[in-house]
């Protein structure tokens, strides 16, 4: 499903179908997926629509650029050491415009479940977006349009055994990429301190021939100052 | 010498040349005073308050100065003492208000209990802050009024600021009949708490029975939930529980009465 599609066109897989088609002299876009169904009148000639993975914050609605994965069971990094483990996040599926070479984002759908959650207290903590995953020691199967792979590689600076029980990515720094079998992202998570850790992502695929995706984030062309997220408020 | 030269009265050109170093002396500290107030409070307050702020303690210290030179110039400012502790004394009653008002619109720029878009209730008012000015704070109250409240009822009242924190938690209690199992109504409930995106993970919601009541067993259920969107998950999930509890058999209770009569009732049925 996912990549550029021509319009008009109609599409249904794994339970959403997405379609453009011209209607009394414009184009309606149509999605219904299990979460329901949207309806757009869309005013151009033509175009095309770019399908790919976006950034797992847009549903169900955009409220916080931050995501927490909670580990199912917790990890141990023993003292200046580096060891990469691989854990799970949902798809979100964004579906974008395309015309003289702009894009927007259209429509975006899941076929997940969504579910926040609070980074810290409530005074100063951050709502973040929540996904319990298993935690992998090699690339786990997962289904492309359910859930995607991050490969963490983490980096113990301390003299310390560390006990990581989650993980906080911002949005602003996904890379995320796709081919048909994965979706997948990479980042770094450097602990700095028993309580304190850096996270980034890394600009390259799990595995060679993936594609890109175009994130939302990038598309909203906003001014950010980091795409780092510095967990400093427990592992 | 020229500096002793005597100008008028017993003024000497020396005396003017001090008076004249004094002012200038008085507007360069205004100045200093005024260009560090701006950098310490520039984060802290509004481009307009600061503006006000500025000009207020800087024309405070040249009319401070400018008074206190006068003497030098041999004018007696013993008059203006009277004159001015009368007009004072007048004023400051007359403004009683406005000052208070606006020292209290400073000290909330200050301490910023409150910030524009706010949803606060100060005293009696709920609503959005919709502006801070120097003398009044605006309120948007949420059935669309518009209400000024004075800075100095707006400080010496009590504050509560609801979306301060990011997260809140509010709170339903659920009445269900004693021939109800308890244990199943709280595990629906759960279900529907852990079903809701907007229901947060952590903290973790709590369901418990928090008392045997005249007519029910009460069911305590305290969620969080983002503070921007807290009212929207308040309203949408009480109704989501009475009805799920009803499917599943469970009934809310209210309140009822056995009466027990000493005799047996008699009953005539009329053809």
């Amino acid at each position: 499903m996912f990549g550029f599609y021509e319009i008009p066109l109609n599409i249904e897989k794994n339970g959403i179908s997405i379609s453009v088609e011209g209607e009394g002299g414009s184009l309606v876009y149509r999605r219904e997926s299990p979460e329901g169904s949207v309806k757009k009148n869309i005013l151009a000639k033509g175009g095309k629509l770019l399908i790919n993975p976006v950034e797992p914050l847009i549903k169900p609605e955009e409220l916080t650029p931050y995501f927490l994965v909670e580990f199912s069971k917790s990890v141990m990094i023993e003292p200046k050491a580096e060891s990469k483990i691989y854990i799970k996040f949902p798809v979100e599926i964004g579906v974008f415009i395309a015309g003289e070479r702009h894009y927007d984002i259209l429509d975006c759908v899941t076929l997940m479940k969504q579910k926040l959650t609070l980074y810290g207290d409530a005074s100063n903590g951050l709502i973040c977006k929540y996904w319990l995953s298993d935690v992998y020691n090699s690339i786990p199967q997962a289904e492309p349009f359910h859930e995607g792979v991050i490969e963490l590689n983490i980096i113990n600076t301390t003299s310390r055994w560390i006990e990581l029980t989650k993980a906080v990515f911002n949005a602003y720094g996904m890379k995320i990429y796709y081919g048909t079998d994965r979706v997948s992202m990479r980042a770094n998570l450097r602990i700095l301190g028993e309580n304190f850790a850096e996270i980034d992502f890394i600009d390259a695929p799990i595995k060679s021939g993936m594609e890109k995706s175009l994130e939302h984030y990038t598309v909203r062309r906003m001014s950010v100052l980091t795409t780092k997220f510095v967990m400093e408020m427990g592992l | 010498m020229i500096l002793n030269t005597v100008v008028y009265s017993t003024v000497t050109v020396m005396d003017l040349i001090s008076v004249l170093f004094t002012l200038l002396f008085a507007i360069i500290i205004a100045k200093l005073i005024t260009t560090n107030l701006r950098r310490t409070l520039k984060e802290k307050l509004s481009k307009e308050h600061l503006g006000i702020l500025e000009k207020i303690i800087n024309y405070s210290i040249i009319i401070f100065a400018f008074l206190s030179v006068l003497p030098v110039l041999g004018i007696n400012t013993s008059g203006f003492l009277v004159a001015g502790g009368i007009i004072g004394i007048i004023i400051g009653f007359a403004s009683q208000s406005i000052v208070g008002n606006m020292i209290s619109g400073i000290f909330l720029m200050i301490e910023r209990p409150v910030k524009i878009g706010n949803q606060v209730t100060i005293g009696d008012t709920s609503g959005f802050v919709e502006d801070i000015n120097i003398m009044s704070t605006i309120i948007r109250t949420f059935d669309g009024l518009y209400v000024r409240i004075p800075n100095e009822k707006v400080f010496t009242n009590d504050i509560t600021n609801l979306v301060v924190n990011v997260a809140r938690r509010f709170e339903y209690v659920v009445g269900i009949t004693y021939a109800g199992d308890a244990d199943k109504a709280i595990g629906i409930i759960k279900k529907i708490i852990e079903e809701e995106p907007l229901a947060l993970k952590n903290p973790e919601p709590a369901v418990f029975v928090d008392n045997l009541g005249d007519n029910a067993v009460n069911i305590i259920v305290r969620i969080w939930a983002p503070s921007t969107h807290w009212y929207g998950v308040k309203r949408k999930l009480l109704w989501i529980i009475k009805h799920t509890l009803e499917e599943n058999g469970l009934e809310i209770a209210f309140p009822q009465s056995t009466v027990w009569f000493a005799n047996e009732m008699k009953m005539r049925v009329n053809d």
